[in-house]
């Protein structure tokens, strides 16, 4: 077992990819974003010059461009950067790369990975902070993860380039500098394969991404408080591992959602939607949602912070669910 | 003028051109009696460009085109009746009736993906072209669109991208609106289009572009040949555009068939109705080809209405076929959406 | 090259606003690295002629369209710097109230429509301002800033398209300073001119030293002059460059050392200066003044905007809708 930072894990993760198959093209490349460590990244432009693109801003075009190269044999990882601009090359993604596979009935595959940075970055504003992971649940025909440590981002990654079917990698900036443990010889992780991060008895609390470590936090923070918090991460939307979750409804009846989504159609509605469909007779409180509120996202710091999951809001929601 | 090939390709085109004249013609009564719904979009007229053009591509090679499809795949060789069983929704059909006439799909003929979209195949084009050039295949891609493709801004992005990394795609753009009504205003291809000639667009990207004239085989076939050896060479991304009359079937709500098509038409006009006459007299590339056909003595006027006649009884046979393919069943809507 | 007939004293205050705007930048920038300013910051130093000698050409209610470097923009078009100093930093007396930060300025008053975090973003609304404005017959026009990596975008062909077809009063004014965020303008396309693309929509176009404030100021009198004559759009395309990174802690390491060292040769302010001495329109006394001046009322701006309060968190709720 090995501690490593998150953007370690990746680099790694990209790095043996890259390696094991050469079908594999990068298509744009802030994959450590503005990292003070992505100049690691140079060393695999370096020595994959051919197989690692620098397009111009052009999200059609070089969606389309991976896309299509897909489906002609290729399996291009394609990085969005910032999630808001998957907006300017979303036909490409939701309406051509989503739906070529059924509408072809299974003709034509499209082993493409569309990767982002979503969330709440600091003062990124209205148009550099989007969370469209929400959108895309809701147009069938893509795959949907969302890793929240070093060893979820690597095992994950390689399983989203294995996979043939259209992948979008939602991955945040405020992950990248965490450390955490990756063992050697990592085997991938399998879509569809939730993962209790924090073992508890009192209060199920599920989230994604970045916010299962703040989730994490909280609980630890509530442990002295003697309230025993159970965190669960999905890891994946699509596909969805339901199983894992309703173990742990069933064991504490009672449920908070946190996610960084808009609240109004977003993660933590449609996860609490199919909690209260399947296991409505498990919980002995309702549950509560914690998510981005329904405003475009402000500048100013303080705005900013008022309006995401906040750790007073988590704390507040556990003690709601609880009384 | 006739293209430089031999005798029996000239017949085999004169049978891909029936085969799409007269299947398109037979969607028009389908439609109307309600057999299948939706919107669809017909060929006619386009014959003599997508017909040469085609037959200049390998087997492996990747085409893409739109909703103004059906041409392209008959061309190809794709089969009347499961093409007809798709566009009816049947479960015969090439997609099994999930795609439809838009997205019909056949990737042992090339078509990997249609978009419905005006301009959506544009920057997939550039991927199976990326791709092939990656792979090292000796592939080309054939991007097939519409002038009004042009407007997309998806289609600028593309083409810079297709110079800059210099690929092998060649965009092949069937300009039909010329002196089309609706379209056309003054001299204008497209009315919607400021750039004109439509060819300064890849122009200004440095790709190598020209207009031809789409009606007649032999020039589309002597272009197309050469254009397509230069990608081939790795002389990197051509545009051609191919211009052509549109059908007067097109310019109502829904297509209409005004006037069956029939060989005969090739040599004697006056019994069309006089509104569409000047088009099947002077633009109908079909008539035309027929025309060329026998008086270059590759062929009699009878054995081309005999290659009609077996045509004719294909496309019927096709329409059977289609109509009695049931439908899928409702549950497969829910199945097979990922791999 | 230069207008010959230019009043000296309009000229000094073209000085006057490059330096505001220098000034300005260079407080902005000192204020990110002192933490004060967080998120994403994009900075104009070097590219001041253009701002000013384009806006010096605009009636207030002329509409101005920015992108993500619009700080001088919006100063040169006469946004109030208190307010706009204010919003940079976060702060409620800010134009935006805070909910827009540096990317997303907007000071209607002076006719500074927005800004945008999307490259190429404003293209399409500066078309629609231009609709707006042919519809009302008032001789308004509209002018939309942005770099040349916005030239790769399709939103910008397809504007420069319909604004084409429907002749309408837009003037695109292209700062091409030779990079978009940290790769040279040859890795995006092999068109070396956006002015190129004005010419297949048969847009008339002109290419200029960006750095020649007269010289931007003559094209753009000409662009703005067909625009309001309603005989259709114009491209003005300003050769300049961006004497700081992408933004304020990119390293820059893309940068040739040498291109950095011809180009503050060319600093448009330094050019400027010396054409008012050739001209006798000014002296050395008079250019301190000027500097002086500037950063003075930067300072009380930011003393201002340092001292205003921040929003308070409910304030997220209002304005989500009208």
């Amino acid at each position: 077992m090995r501690e490593m930072a998150y953007y370690e894990a990746k680099f790694e993760a990209l790095h043996e990819i890259m390696a094991a198959d050469e079908r594999v093209h990068l298509i744009n490349g802030t994959f450590l974003s503005l990292s003070p460590h992505r100049h690691i990244y140079q060393k695999l432009v370096k020595k994959y010059p051919d197989r690692i693109m620098s397009p111009p801003i052009s999200e059609l075009g070089f969606c389309g461009l991976a896309t299509g190269a897909a489906m002609a044999g290729l399996r291009p990882i394609v990085d969005i950067s910032t999630g808001s601009f998957i907006f300017e090359g979303w036909p490409q993604v939701a309406n051509e790369a989503a739906n070529a596979y059924y509408m072809s009935a299974g003709q034509t595959h499209v082993p493409v990975v569309f990767h982002l940075f979503h969330g709440l970055r600091g003062g990124g504003a209205s148009q550099h902070s989007a969370s469209p992971q929400a959108m895309l649940w809701n147009n069938p025909g893509l795959e949907i993860v969302l890793p929240s440590s070093p060893r979820d981002v690597k095992g994950l990654f390689k399983t989203a380039v294995a996979s043939d079917n259209p992948t979008i990698f939602v991955d945040h900036v405020h992950l990248l500098d965490l450390k955490g443990d990756v063992p050697e010889n990592d085997a991938p992780i399998p879509f569809g394969v939730a993962d209790v991060k924090r073992k508890g008895s009192d209060v199920t609390v599920i989230s994604t991404s970045y916010m299962v470590q703040r989730c994490l936090q909280v609980a630890e923070k509530l442990a002295s408080d003697r309230i025993s918090v159970e965190v669960v991460d999905p890891r994946t939307l699509v596909p969805f591992d339901m199983a894992t979750l309703m173990a742990s409804v069933e064991k504490t009846g009672r449920v908070v959602i946190v996610d960084e989504t808009h609240q109004s159609c977003g993660v933590a509605a449609e996860i609490a939607a199919r909690i209260a469909e399947t296991g409505f007779d498990k919980l002995k409180a309702p549950l509560r949602r914690v998510a981005t509120l329904d405003v475009p996202v402000p500048y100013s710091p303080p705005l900013e912070e008022y309006i995401g999951p906040r750790e007073d809001r988590i704390i507040e929601a556990i003690r709601a669910v609880l009384r | 003028m006739l293209p430089n090939v031999s005798r029996e390709t000239l017949l085999d085109w004169c049978r891909r051109m029936f085969i799409i004249r007269h299947f398109e013609e037979s969607l028009v009564p389908l439609h109307d009696q309600g057999v299948f719904g939706g919107h669809y979009h017909l060929y006619i007229g386009q014959e003599a460009t997508g017909v040469p053009a085609l037959s200049c591509l390998r087997a492996d090679d990747y085409l893409f085109t739109t909703h103004r499809n059906h041409g392209h795949l008959l061309a190809r060789g794709a089969e009347p009746k499961r093409l007809l069983a798709e566009i009816l929704g049947r479960g015969d059909g090439y997609n099994k009736g999930k795609g439809g006439s838009f997205h019909t799909v056949v990737p042992s003929l090339g078509f990997l993906h249609t978009s419905a979209v005006v301009a959506g195949i544009i920057p997939l084009a550039t991927g199976t072209a990326y791709a092939s050039k990656a792979l090292k295949n000796g592939r080309i891609t054939v991007c097939l669109f519409g002038d009004g493709a042009l407007e997309e801004g998806a289609a600028p992005e593309a083409l810079n991208l297709a110079s800059l990394w210099k690929l092998p795609v060649l965009f092949l753009c069937e300009n039909n609106g010329k002196y089309g009504a609706g379209r056309a205003t003054g001299a204008t291809p497209s009315s919607t289009m400021a750039a004109f000639p439509l060819t300064d667009l890849p122009t200004a990207y440095k790709i190598p572009a020209r207009q031809i004239d789409g009606i007649d085989a032999g020039t589309v076939h002597a272009a197309i040949s050469e254009t397509v050896e230069k990608i081939r060479r790795g002389e990197g991304p051509q545009f051609i555009e191919t211009q052509t009359v549109r059908w007067p079937g097109s310019e109502t709500n829904w297509p209409s068939v005004a006037q069956p098509t029939d060989s005969s038409l090739a040599w004697d006009v006056s019994g069309v109705a006089e509104k569409v006459r000047e088009w099947y007299r002077s633009y109908d590339p079909l008539l035309i080809f027929i025309r060329e056909l026998v008086d270059a003595q590759q062929a009699t006027k009878e054995e081309v209405a005999a290659i009609e006649k077996k045509v004719k009884a294909e496309i019927a046979d096709a329409v059977s076929f289609a109509v009695a393919s049931p439908y899928p069943k409702p549950e497969e809507a829910a199945r097979d959406y990922f791999a | 090259m230069a207008t010959k007939r230019q009043n000296p004293t309009e000229l000094v205050s073209f000085l006057r606003t490059m330096w505001l705007i220098r000034a300005f930048e260079e407080k902005v920038s000192a204020l990110y690295a002192a933490r004060e300013i967080v998120g994403l910051l994009h900075l104009g130093i070097g590219q001041e002629a253009v701002a000013v000698g384009t806006c010096s050409r605009l009636r207030t209610d002329d509409y101005v369209f920015g992108g993500h470097r619009s700080h001088g923009h919006a100063i040169a078009k006469g946004a109030d710097i208190n307010r706009l100093i204010a919003e940079i930093a976060g702060r409620a007396a800010g134009y935006c109230a805070g909910k827009g930060g540096s990317m997303h300025i907007v000071a209607m008053d002076a006719g500074f429509v927005t800004a945008t975090g999307v490259v190429g973003g404003t293209i399409p609304l500066a078309l629609g301002a231009a609709f707006a404005a042919k519809e009302k017959g008032k001789g308004q026009v509209a002018v939309v800033f942005f770099g040349d990596g916005a030239g790769q975008a399709g939103p910008f062909h397809e504007s420069l398209n319909i604004a084409s077809l429907w002749r309408l009063p837009v003037i695109f004014v292209c700062e091409n300073n030779g990079y978009a965020e940290f790769t040279p303008l040859s890795s995006h396309t092999l068109v070396e001119r956006l002015a190129r693309h004005a010419q297949t929509y048969k847009i008339p176009s002109s290419t200029v030293d960006g750095n020649d404030l007269l010289e931007v100021r003559d094209a753009i009198a000409k662009a703005v002059q067909h625009a309001r004559a309603g005989k259709g759009p114009a491209f003005v395309e300003c050769l300049t460059h961006r004497l700081r990174g992408h933004y304020e802690g990119d390293p820059a390491k893309y940068r040739e050392l040498s291109d950095l060292a011809e180009w503050k040769q060319k600093d448009p302010i330094a050019r400027f200066i010396r054409e008012l001495k050739r001209r006798k329109a000014i002296s050395d006394k008079e250019i301190e003044g000027v500097e002086r001046e500037a950063r003075d009322l930067v300072e009380r701006a930011t003393q201002f905007a340092l001292a205003s309060p921040w929003p308070a968190g409910e304030e997220v709720d209002s304005q989500v809708t009208a």
